[in-house]
């Protein structure tokens, strides 16, 4: 049992993961629901995770990719493909355009890059509104008769366990540590030979991949999608902030991000009280996030059951070991 | 040729307020190395500010910024004691913890406006809000000049202070080199916090003004944030003649787009973003940068 050892939480990531592949079975269509979106979740926050959190370079444009795998879907699906098929396409694409928007950006260092991608999106976002073929501001609909959720379901899950396998294979793997390198410091990383380019546009394009598969389920199971929907800021927003608050640059960091984020939203859209208030909340959790605990809710644990100890400014701490 | 002046003209009235915009972005990044994400949520609550005392008292938004910018003044250094004094300052470069926590500012920020004043679209219309001015035979609106009038009056009021007092040196004794400044007896603490009052102030009235020329939302403020961004990337980061002339470079490249070439309105705002990475990428030193190594060329040869 040498793999459980190493691993403390792959039993429980077993039976959750058999959980979610067996709820259809016994859980009733509204908590499917929510389960179907907490897997969304689950892929955005765990692929972002790959080259914000491990390599650390936080990008705010990642609704891009949603986008680019919905409409890919929807159009081709209007096309008379199957829904199934437009999946990859809408991968391919959303490849290409993260090596072209990576190659100049991945120049840009730290929060520079950070401002060069919240441009990117908003960028896409116009160009989308714009556009004949995309329907502009009024959106597009998924033709008659591609709505099966039992199916959708499944292949959501299984994304998201996919994608958590592919993280944390990558996370032992020599990528996993160049990215860990590029992290820590990029200049050293360049000195012991790690591509940091190369390895950050690799990284990009495995992430944008996931997310524009997600993307494209996304638009099957609701049937209707727009600028408004995919490109918009708050989802962007939703994306950085699972793994941030979760804990960046951990494999369970990002799905507890996501299960706290897609329970937020259930609530959020229950009140009209809190739906009005969820800027307050998203933005709350990031200030005390950044104040007191930079590795999130993974960083909190570690310090409960003692791994770290308990400092009065732990993020003046964090830096210096960083430094 | 005649159009060449009036586009020039439009480019400079925009350029002041440019330079108002990015001056405030600037002060706190020069000082702590700080990239002020909440810097557009400011120039948001701002706008909203000046409209609620135009709205309540009938206050003209140009009037109300001699109350808007000191409140912002202490909305700033409040925000510095509370929030910004405690996180770890890097000498490297701005940190990413900082960035992401003005981040959380912002949307606090945006949500605040939401509450109080709801997600409709608002503007200020004052008796001069339509008029405009014949100059060199072009048509010029008031609030336009009166805002570039303003902005200047703002920064040669600022590059005052900056050149003759104890705290103008001391502040740009600490964006030089912090170390050398602590040792000749600054108390860097308290000249960040002034630091981060006099951005806000700036992001203050830059807000305050662009309420007189267009409409905002709680939204309002993000292709702001990216122009005043892209000013101070072009200007070098640091000095107040590099945000000037950056402010200038980036008004006259957005009004000659439009004026000559078929960008559409809706596009504008690209001009910027990519103007932004296409200098970040190009020319991480901004212009001086650039200049500095033209100049080295030269002497070599």
């Amino acid at each position: 049992m040498g793999l459980f050892r190493r691993h403390p939480v792959l039993p429980l990531g077993l039976l959750f993961a058999a959980g979610l592949v067996l709820a259809p079975l016994f859980a009733p269509r509204g908590t499917l629901n929510d389960l179907w979106n907490m897997a969304f979740y689950v892929v955005l926050a765990s692929a972002w995770n790959l080259l914000g959190g491990f390599a650390g370079q936080v990008s705010l444009g990642y609704s891009a990719f949603v986008g680019i795998g919905a409409y890919t879907t929807v159009l081709l699906a209007n096309a008379g493909w199957s829904p199934a098929l437009t999946l990859p396409v809408g991968a391919a694409i959303a490849v290409a355009f993260s090596v072209a928007v990576g190659l100049p950006t991945f120049r840009l260092r730290g929060p520079y890059f950070t401002i060069a991608t919240i441009g990117v999106g908003e960028a896409v976002r116009v160009i989308a509104s714009g556009l004949e073929f995309t329907g502009g501001s009024s959106g597009l609909r998924m033709p008659a008769g591609t709505f099966d959720f039992s199916t959708n379901y499944h292949a959501m899950v299984g994304l998201a366990l996919v994608t958590l396998a592919l993280v944390a294979g990558l996370q032992q793997h020599a990528f996993g540590l160049s990215l860990e390198a590029i992290r820590q410091d990029i200049d050293a990383a360049e000195a012991l030979g790690v591509n940091s380019t190369r390895t950050k546009l690799q990284a990009h394009a495995i992430s944008a991949a996931l997310v524009a598969i997600a993307g494209g389920l996304f638009a099957t199971n609701f049937q209707y999608i727009s600028p408004g929907s995919v490109f918009d800021f708050r989802l962007s927003l939703t994306i950085v902030l699972m793994p941030i608050v979760g804990g960046m640059g951990t494999l369970v960091g990002p799905v507890l991000g996501a299960m706290l984020f897609s329970y937020l939203q259930i609530k959020l859209l229950a009140s009209p009280a809190l739906r009005d208030s969820y800027l307050f909340i998203y933005g709350g959790l990031l200030i005390v996030v950044m104040l007191f605990e930079p590795k999130g809710m993974v960083g909190l644990w570690e310090r409960l059951v003692g791994l770290r100890p308990w400092r009065r400014t732990p993020a003046v701490a964090e830096a210096r070991r960083v430094s | 040729m005649q159009k060449l002046v009036v586009v020039a003209l439009n480019s400079l009235l925009a350029a002041g307020l440019y330079a108002t915009m990015s001056y405030g972005l600037a002060v706190i990044y020069g000082v702590m190395r700080i990239i002020n994400l909440a810097h557009a949520g400011l120039m948001m609550l701002a706008a909203y500010a000046t409209y609620a005392l135009n709205d309540r008292f009938g206050l003209d938004p140009f009037l109300s910024l001699v109350i808007v910018a000191p409140a912002f003044f202490l909305i700033g250094v409040a925000l510095y004691a509370t929030l910004i004094r405690w996180l770890a300052r890097s000498s490297a470069g701005p940190s990413m913890q900082s960035l992401l926590l003005l981040f959380g500012v912002w949307l606090v920020l945006q949500n605040l406006a939401y509450a109080i004043w709801g997600g409709d679209t608002q503007s200020i219309l004052t008796p001069y809000t339509m008029q405009s001015l014949e100059v060199l035979g072009g048509r010029f609106g008031v609030p336009q000049i009166l805002v570039f009038g303003v902005s200047i009056l703002s920064l040669v009021g600022l590059n005052l202070v900056l050149r003759r007092t104890y705290l103008g040196k001391a502040i740009r004794a600490v964006t030089q080199n912090r170390d050398a400044a602590m040792l000749s007896g600054v108390n860097a603490g308290q000249i960040a916090a002034v630091a981060f009052g006099i951005g806000t102030a700036f992001a203050a009235m830059a807000g305050s003004m662009l309420s007189t020329l267009y409409a905002f939302t709680p939204d309002f403020g993000r292709s702001f944030l990216l122009k005043a961004f892209c000013i101070i990337v072009l200007g070098g980061m640091e000095s107040f003649t590099g945000v000037a002339v950056g402010a200038l470079v980036l008004a006259f490249i957005e009004n000659f787009a439009s004026a000559y070439t078929s960008i559409p309105v809706s596009y504008q705002d690209a001009i910027s973003f990519t103007l932004l990475v296409v200098v970040l990428v190009a020319a991480p030193g901004g212009l001086p940068g650039l200049w500095r190594m033209l100049d080295r060329r030269a002497l070599a040869r």
